[in-house]
């Protein structure tokens, strides 16, 4: 408890064409070990502040703080792989195995060839696929939740110092979902990652998040942890946001 | 048909200098296409004015610029080689082009938030999928590559066009018959060899 | 494969072409110009080159005398059959001579000169230029000679080929040296055809070489040059003279076959291609192994 694993300060991004910034002045620290998520309907501006961190979005104002180091002075491919990156597409490579997927980000660092295989394995049983049956599968044979599974692995491969997701569990059924949901929990719990998710399903939100940021047209409506947000929201619009349909019960 | 059975070894040993001659115009012109279809794939703008440059280079009758090729390189191999080289671009470049756009865009992205650079992004994950469309391109050039060889018997160049330009001139239809088999033979094989090579590349996909 | 594996397979794979694209040493290349007998001689010329263990590149079919020779200036190639009346008064453009010796001489001498060319030995073979008809017109209108045909041309037609007719010592000499020859029709045949056009009626006279195959029939008759309009043309192989440096057997290699190339051993040979259908290879083969001529 406490280092700041990721500050942004004003951070600001404008896209050409476009009327208004897709995120404006965005300030707020995400706590190592912390699990944020950055909710709210698309195009408010939450996958963009997502990819400012790892550099895939490059800022246009304000800063944005990588343990204690401005991004933009870093190496942006060495610092990538540093970080945890998982898509809603997945992206596995179709090309090469689910070991290969897995180890690719290890073997970008140079790891030794059988810690990398240790690795490999030791994730996926994380992820819960067992590595015998898994392995050497191709990306076309695994259904969306293993894929995406998969995709998880990948990303911790390496033990990075921080996870980024980007609405990782949109495109698998309700039951699938809830189950990956979990899954996370228990992983983030256990390895302690700090852990940036976002999403724009209000229960996903309120299932993972230590503390949610509540975004619209580029700009914070709220932070707070989910039951503050629940029982003392900012605003209207958050309040409406958050009473939008069933709301599940933080267990 | 009798001089395609009564000659064997001739027959052969020209095969083997028209497939030398293709050959090396393919690698040639394949290390000429990848760059200049990778340049095209990531500017979208270029490409369209690049591709639209070589397909006019390919409308450009053969036996007009294989005339001007031997003016600037004289007799033998260089000027059909040279002219292969430029015809086999359009067709190149255009399935470089169309393969590496084709590439899954969420793979690319995921690629580049894992941390490889943009080469290593090339290398192990565009063009390992972008080769299906690459080999097929690869695949077309040399079946135009083999017939537009031929011309080679006009300079010079040996190969199999030797036996259809001698037949012409010594009023021998059955040599031409074996040169125009042999080419047609050539480039059914070839055929076959580079859809089996596109195939494995595929199913390296699955 | 890696990208870097299969790179250096294609330089490997190229190399021995580019080896060869790029030097003019390695091989003798011999070319012809682009009709029966050129190829035969060319071939003759290749394989006794080959029989010795020289490499030999063969550049047939080139097209006519002045393409070959702007092969041979370019480097392109390095020795074909030449025809010393041609080389007389199609190149040099000077006026023919009946001596063989002293034509030979003159080509020999002003090819070294002008464009660093050497004659090697002549073979006795005279392919020389003619006219031929069939026996029953000569009959009908009379004519052995070309003094008879001169006058008489307005009333024939002429089946012959482009050279001959664009060639300084083609139709335009005889019209010279013996007046006349103004044909009342002149149509152009390819080479093989034109004796086709005589033999079925579509010609009265016909362009000739004097070792074409076809000639050597008892339909057709060669008229004689009695004023000697046309030179004589023996064949003998014209290197560069650079080759010669490189390469100092192919001298004595193609001298000791050019002797044995007389007028029959030419005409049979060029009878076995054109009317035989056989390939130019198998019958240098043959001549060269002593089965010819």
């Amino acid at each position: 408890m406490s280092e700041t694993a990721i500050r942004f300060a004003g951070a600001t991004v404008r896209y050409a064409g476009a009327d208004r910034a897709a995120i404006d002045g965005v300030t707020f620290d995400v706590a190592a070990g912390e699990t944020v998520v950055l909710l709210g309907p698309s195009g408010c501006g939450k996958s963009t502040l997502l990819r400012t961190v790892n550099r895939l979005v490059a800022l246009d104002a304000g800063r944005v703080e990588f343990y204690g180091s401005d991004v933009a002075t870093l190496d942006a491919v060495e610092l990538r792989r540093h970080i945890g990156y998982a898509i809603q597409a997945v992206g596995l490579f179709a090309h090469m195995t689910v070991a290969q997927n897995v180890a690719v980000v290890p073997e970008l660092l140079g790891w030794e060839r059988d810690a990398v295989r240790t690795r490999v394995d030791e994730l996926l049983e994380l992820v819960r696929l067992d590595p015998v049956r898994y392995r050497n599968r191709r990306p076309r044979a695994l259904s969306g939740g293993e894929a995406q599974r998969v995709g998880v692995a990948r990303a911790l491969a390496a033990k990075p110092r921080a996870l980024l997701m980007d609405e990782p569990f949109g495109a698998v059924d309700a039951l699938v979902r809830a189950d990956l949901q979990r899954e996370l929990l228990r992983i983030v719990r256990e390895l302690k990652t700090t852990t940036l998710f976002v999403t724009h399903d209000v229960a996903e939100a309120l299932r993972l998040a230590d503390r949610i940021v509540v975004m619209r047209d580029g700009g914070i409506e709220q932070v707070a942890a989910p039951d503050d947000l629940l029982e003392r929201p900012a605003t209207a619009y958050v309040h409406d946001l958050l009473h939008a349909g069933d709301l599940p019960r933080r267990a | 048909m009798s001089y395609f059975l009564d000659h064997p070894a001739r027959v052969g040993s020209l095969t083997l200098a028209h497939v030398e001659l293709v050959a090396v115009a393919l690698i040639a012109a394949c290390a000429i296409a990848l760059p200049l279809g990778l340049l095209a794939a990531r500017r979208p703008a270029l490409s369209g004015w690049l591709l639209g440059a070589l397909g006019a280079l390919y409308t450009i009758p053969s036996l007009a610029l294989l005339a001007l090729l031997v003016e600037a390189a004289g007799l033998g191999p260089a000027p059909i080689v040279v002219a292969l080289v430029l015809y086999a671009q359009f067709m190149l470049a255009r399935n470089v082009v169309a393969g590496i756009t084709g590439v899954d865009r969420a793979q690319v992205d995921a690629a580049r938030g894992l941390g490889m650079s943009p080469s290593q992004i090339l290398v192990r994950v565009e063009i390992p999928q972008a080769l299906p469309v690459m080999i097929g391109g690869v695949r077309v050039a040399a079946i135009a590559s083999i017939a537009i060889a031929t011309l080679g018997g006009y300079v010079g160049a040996g190969g199999l066009g030797v036996l259809i330009f001698n037949g012409l001139t010594l009023h021998q239809p059955s040599m031409i018959v074996a040169g125009s088999l042999a080419a047609s033979i050539l480039a059914i094989v070839a055929d076959g060899l580079l859809r089996l090579a596109e195939r494995s590349a595929r199913a390296a996909l699955a | 494969m890696s990208l870097a594996r299969s790179r250096a397979i294609a330089l490997i794979a190229a190399s021995p072409l580019l080896a060869r694209c790029g030097s003019k040493n390695g091989s003798v290349r011999v070319g012809s110009k682009n009709f029966t007998e050129s190829f035969v001689l060319a071939e003759i010329y290749a394989q006794a080159l080959e029989a010795a263990g020289l490499r030999v590149d063969r550049r047939f079919n080139l097209g006519s005398t002045q393409i070959a020779l702007a092969a041979m200036a370019r480097g392109d190639i390095d020795l074909y059959p030449e025809y010393t009346g041609t080389a007389l008064i199609d190149v040099l453009h000077l006026p023919p001579e009946q001596d063989p010796k002293a034509v030979y001489a003159t080509v020999a001498r002003e090819f070294a000169r002008k464009y660093d060319l050497t004659w090697l030995r002549p073979s006795p073979m005279n392919d020389s230029q003619a006219l031929a008809t069939t026996k029953a017109i000569a009959a009908r209108e009379r004519i052995a000679t070309l003094s008879d045909l001169a006058p008489k041309a307005s009333a024939l037609r002429l089946a012959t080929i482009q050279e001959f007719l664009s060639r300084p010592d083609g139709l335009s000499v005889l019209q010279r040296v013996y007046g006349g020859f103004r044909f009342a029709d002149v149509k152009t045949y390819d080479i093989a055809l034109k004796y086709q056009a005589l033999t079925s009626g579509k010609a009265d006279v016909a362009s000739a070489f004097t070792t074409d195959g076809a000639i050597a029939t008892d339909e057709l008759v060669v008229l004689r040059d009695d004023k000697g309009a046309w030179a004589p043309y023996n064949v003998a192989p014209v290197v560069r003279t650079a080759t010669l440096k490189t390469y100092p057997s192919v001298a004595r290699l193609l001298d000791a076959v050019s002797p044995r190339i007389t007028d029959a051993a030419a005409q049979r040979m060029n009878a076995a291609v054109e009317s035989g259908h056989r390939d130019p290879a198998d019958v240098a083969a043959e001549f060269l192994a002593g089965k010819t001529g």
